[in-house]
């Protein structure tokens, strides 16, 4: 089982799980409005 | 090289390096004389693929009787084995001593200046269509299994007959369309050729035998191209009855195998019922399930259907974007023979129009190190997909690009941190000034968007011709990969008053430039970082992916980005010229 | 061919606004275009044509780089995913360095995509002029690399079209490897009966 990790959308502003491994690069798709504009949420 | 796959493809136009995997085949093809003693004496029985399962084959097998190679194939994970207990009968009965239980995987490895990719089609699986009970009646078969019973080297021998019983059919009904022109189920697309299939079938049945009824369901019968209008016209003729309505159930009599087709004629709105004695579902064609595998090895691109992607559909409608690399037969649409030979004729043009000269010359499009600025770092090496640039960081010598290795996508450029590396027709000068022209007056209207080559700035080539509109405040600036993008682009960008800026490139299976737009997120996502730590939203700094058929995605997504720029304030773009007013400080010489 | 000029000189810029009959003139008001484009840096000429990438469109091009003895030209037509390939060829034959060449595509992210929007159609269709001739005049002579090719060619997959492939490769003269995963070459048509239009057999 992948790990999940805390995405934000830069278009939309949902908040999600995406599968998410340190160092590696994926595509990323947010499920809400279909951009790529993913980042992932850092810990405090 | 029949049972071989390509493992690997290396290069570039002139001179790919092919990588073949040539499976075992435990006969010696050069010895085989396909007399069949083998065949006779194995115990084993499986399914004939070639008979689409309606007759069964040995272990060791001749896919057809024509086939070439004419030579037996032996199915290992079928086959009982070499012990003397279990099995071994076939090496016995072959006297030329061609079979081999030890037989191994070979690759094989050669040079080649162009490429075809003639991979074909796999058949639609009508089985989610429950309606039609594909998988529930035996006598509800595909055009392919007709094809198979029809033909006279067959399971039948050429015997038309019911799967129920072996009797012939009285009645045989065609449904067309079938996985075909059908946004929810299916495929949206026209399968070109199972109208023309269809009406051979009709015929080719009058021939055998004139007393069976035939009726065809279709939406539109697609009787285009030369001749086929004639053939149309003889099937009619012969007494085959077209009824223009889709059937909706099917239904079956337990006692007589007997089927039941309800039907909205289309052409009077009336219901209908039929009574046949078997149906032949017109399935439709569907892209290579591994088109995937030959994608990647020769980085091509696929359109939203899923079929290969051509240069230019008016053009280049036999090349791939790849240098080198053409398209023929169904591999890039469903087309029928004539038009799969034809497109194979074509392709050969376009290769032998370049392998005839003997040399060809590559754009120069390609980067250059300054050594005087270069700190041989080496990061450089680890981000070229080519492996084109060597470093030696120990000796602290100077970066090397090797030319001919280059592919041109400008990562290294782009995230070279001494600026060392000069991406020649794609220089930092010449993408800052057309930066700066564009936001020189009136910046904060107007949306910046970079786009790749290939991809992207393709998806917008598309909208223009299919005329998907979108805001006309968004200008791009193209690069040959969006791993060109380099971050003082972006920041230079906003510090001329930018509202918002755009990177956009390939999907990452579609990235011309094996994976150089791994490079592109990495870098935004650093830039998101720090954009944020400047007390700069990270929201104007966007990133999406759009292929060369994606269109209506392209301008969606300019949609989407104009609406961001409508929410950023001019306080903000203010503050943010602030922050960055140092970006635009004069360095260069 | 004509001497190569590498654009070392003085920066001369010949614009060419082209109107596609009425693919760009219909929503662009191509004249504005080109009024704009004159007062532009370094521009020393510019043109309005019908079709820049017709014959005698190509032949103005090649006239104008003699006459005013232009080092750079910017052509804003259509993309250059269509006819760069094309107006290279033109300056190249005019003794440019053909990478001395930039396009600013008017139509296909232009004139078709905001139909409805004249005014500002036009207004980005100069902004893309001025892209255009900013990133020309940074621009610098290139020389292209010649690499050999193999006389090999590889075909993959050996269904009709890839065994038509091959055989006119291999009449062309050309060693070629016809790559097939099944046992057999034939694909899906050697399953088919008999084929239309001829009604002949497959195999």
């Amino acid at each position: 089982m992948a790990e999940q990790a805390e995405f934000k959308c830069l278009r939309c502003g949902a908040e999600f799980l995406l599968p998410y491994t340190p160092g590696v690069t994926e595509e990323r798709t947010c499920p809400s409005c279909s951009s790529n504009s993913v980042r992932r949420k850092k810990d405090k | 090289m029949a049972y071989s796959e390509i493992e690997n493809v290396t290069g570039y136009v002139g001179s790919f390096t092919v990588t073949v995997r040539k499976k075992a085949r435990y006969v010696d093809v050069g010895e085989c004389t396909a007399c069949g003693d083998c065949e006779d004496v194995c115990p084993v029985t499986s399914p004939d693929e070639f008979e689409i399962g309606l007759s069964t084959r040995k272990a060791i097998y001749q896919p057809f009787p024509q086939a070439v190679p004419s030579a037996y194939v032996l199915n290992i994970d079928e086959c009982l084995g070499n012990n003397p207990i279990a099995c071994g009968k076939c090496l016995e009965a072959c006297d030329k001593e061609c079979i081999n239980y030890d037989d191994e995987d070979e690759l094989i490895d050669f040079e080649v200046g162009t490429i075809i990719v003639c991979v074909g089609m796999d058949v639609y699986d009508p089985t989610a269509l429950d309606e039609f009970g594909y998988t529930r009646y035996e006598n509800v078969i595909t055009s392919m299994e007709f094809e198979r019973l029809i033909n006279s080297g067959g399971p039948t021998e050429g015997h038309l007959v019911k799967l129920t019983d072996g009797t012939q059919p009285k009645t045989v009904a065609f449904i067309q369309c079938v996985g075909s022109r059908d946004e929810s189920r299916g495929n949206p697309y026209c399968s070109n050729f199972c109208c023309m299939n269809t009406v051979k079938d009709c015929l080719l049945i009058k021939d055998h035998y004139p007393d069976i009824d035939i009726k065809v369901f279709y939406i539109d019968i697609r009787a285009f191209g030369k001749g086929f209008e004639d053939l149309f016209q003889r099937s009619k003729d012969a007494g085959t009855v077209y009824i223009r309505g889709i059937p909706g159930e099917i239904e079956e009599d337990p006692d007589t195998g007997g089927l039941r087709l309800y039907v909205e004629n289309t052409t009077d709105g009336g219901v209908e019922r039929h009574d046949v004695d078997m149906v032949v579902l017109s399935i439709g064609a569907i892209p290579r399930r591994d088109s995937d595998v030959i994608q990647r090895l020769l980085t091509l691109q696929r359109s939203q259907d899923g079929f290969f992607l051509e240069a230019h559909p008016k053009l280049k409608p036999v090349d791939a974007a790849t240098q080198g690399v053409f398209f023929a037969g169904c591999a890039e649409s469903p087309k029928d023979i004539k038009d799969s030979v034809t497109q194979a004729s074509a392709a050969v043009a376009r290769a032998n129009r370049l392998m005839m000269q003997g040399k060809v010359s590559v754009e120069a499009i390609t980067s250059t190190v300054i050594p005087e600025l270069c700190k041989s770092c080496g990061l450089c090496v680890k981000v070229c997909p080519y492996h084109a640039i060597s470093c030696d960081t120990k000796a602290k010598a100077p970066a090397v690009v090797v030319e001919a290795a280059c592919s041109g996508c400008g990562a290294c450029s782009a995230e070279c941190p001494f600026g060392a590396i000069v991406m020649k027709h794609f220089t930092d000068g010449q993408i800052e000034a057309q930066i700066d022209a564009l936001l020189e007056h009136d910046a904060h209207d107007k949306v910046l968007a970079f786009a790749c080559n290939w991809c992207s700035y393709s998806g917008g080539d598309l909208a223009g011709t299919n005329r998907f509109q979108y805001p006309a405040n968004v200008r791009l600036i193209r690069t040959m990969c969006s791993g060109r993008v380099d971050k003082k682009f972006v920041l230079r960008a906003f510090a001329m008053g930018a509202p918002i800026v755009l990177v956009s490139g390939c999907h990452f299976t579609d990235c011309h430039y094996i994976n150089a737009v791994r490079w592109t997120q990495r870098r935004v996502e650093k830039l998101w970082d720090e954009l944020e730590k400047k007390g700069i939203r990270p929201e104007r700094l966007q990133l999406e992916w759009i292929s060369a058929a994606e269109g209506q995605r392209f301008a969606t997504v300019m949609r989407a980005v104009e609406d961001l720029r409508r929410k950023v304030t001019a306080k903000e773009i203010e503050h943010t010229r602030k922050v960055l007013a140092d970006v635009l400080a004069p360095v260069e010489v | 061919m004509a001497a190569r000029d590498d654009g070392n000189g003085t920066l001369r810029v010949g614009v060419f606004v082209c109107q596609c009959g009425l693919n760009i003139a219909g929503t662009v008001d191509c004249a504005a275009v080109a009024e704009f484009a004159e007062t532009l840096d370094d521009v020393a000429i510019v043109y309005n044509n019908k079709y820049t990438c017709s014959e005698p469109g190509q032949l103005e091009i090649r006239k104008a780089i003699a006459e005013h003895a232009l080092n750079r030209v910017v052509v804003a037509s259509c993309s250059p995913r269509m006819h760069e390939p094309t107006f290279r060829a033109a300056v190249e034959e005019a003794g440019l360095n053909p990478y001395l060449l930039e396009m600013a595509n008017l139509r296909e992210h232009c004139s078709w995509v905001h139909m409805g929007e004249p005014d500002a159609a036009t207004e980005k269709a100069k902004d893309l002029v001025k892209m255009a001739v900013a990133r020309a005049r940074a621009l610098q002579a290139q020389k292209e690399m010649v690499v050999p090719i193999t006389q090999q060619a590889l075909v993959v997959g050996g269904g009709i079209a890839g065994i038509q492939a091959s055989l006119d490769l291999a009449d062309a003269g050309y060693q070629v490897y016809l790559v097939e995963k099944e046992p057999s070459i034939g694909g899906i048509m050697a399953q088919i009966d008999k084929t239309y239009p001829t009604m002949d057999c497959s195999i």
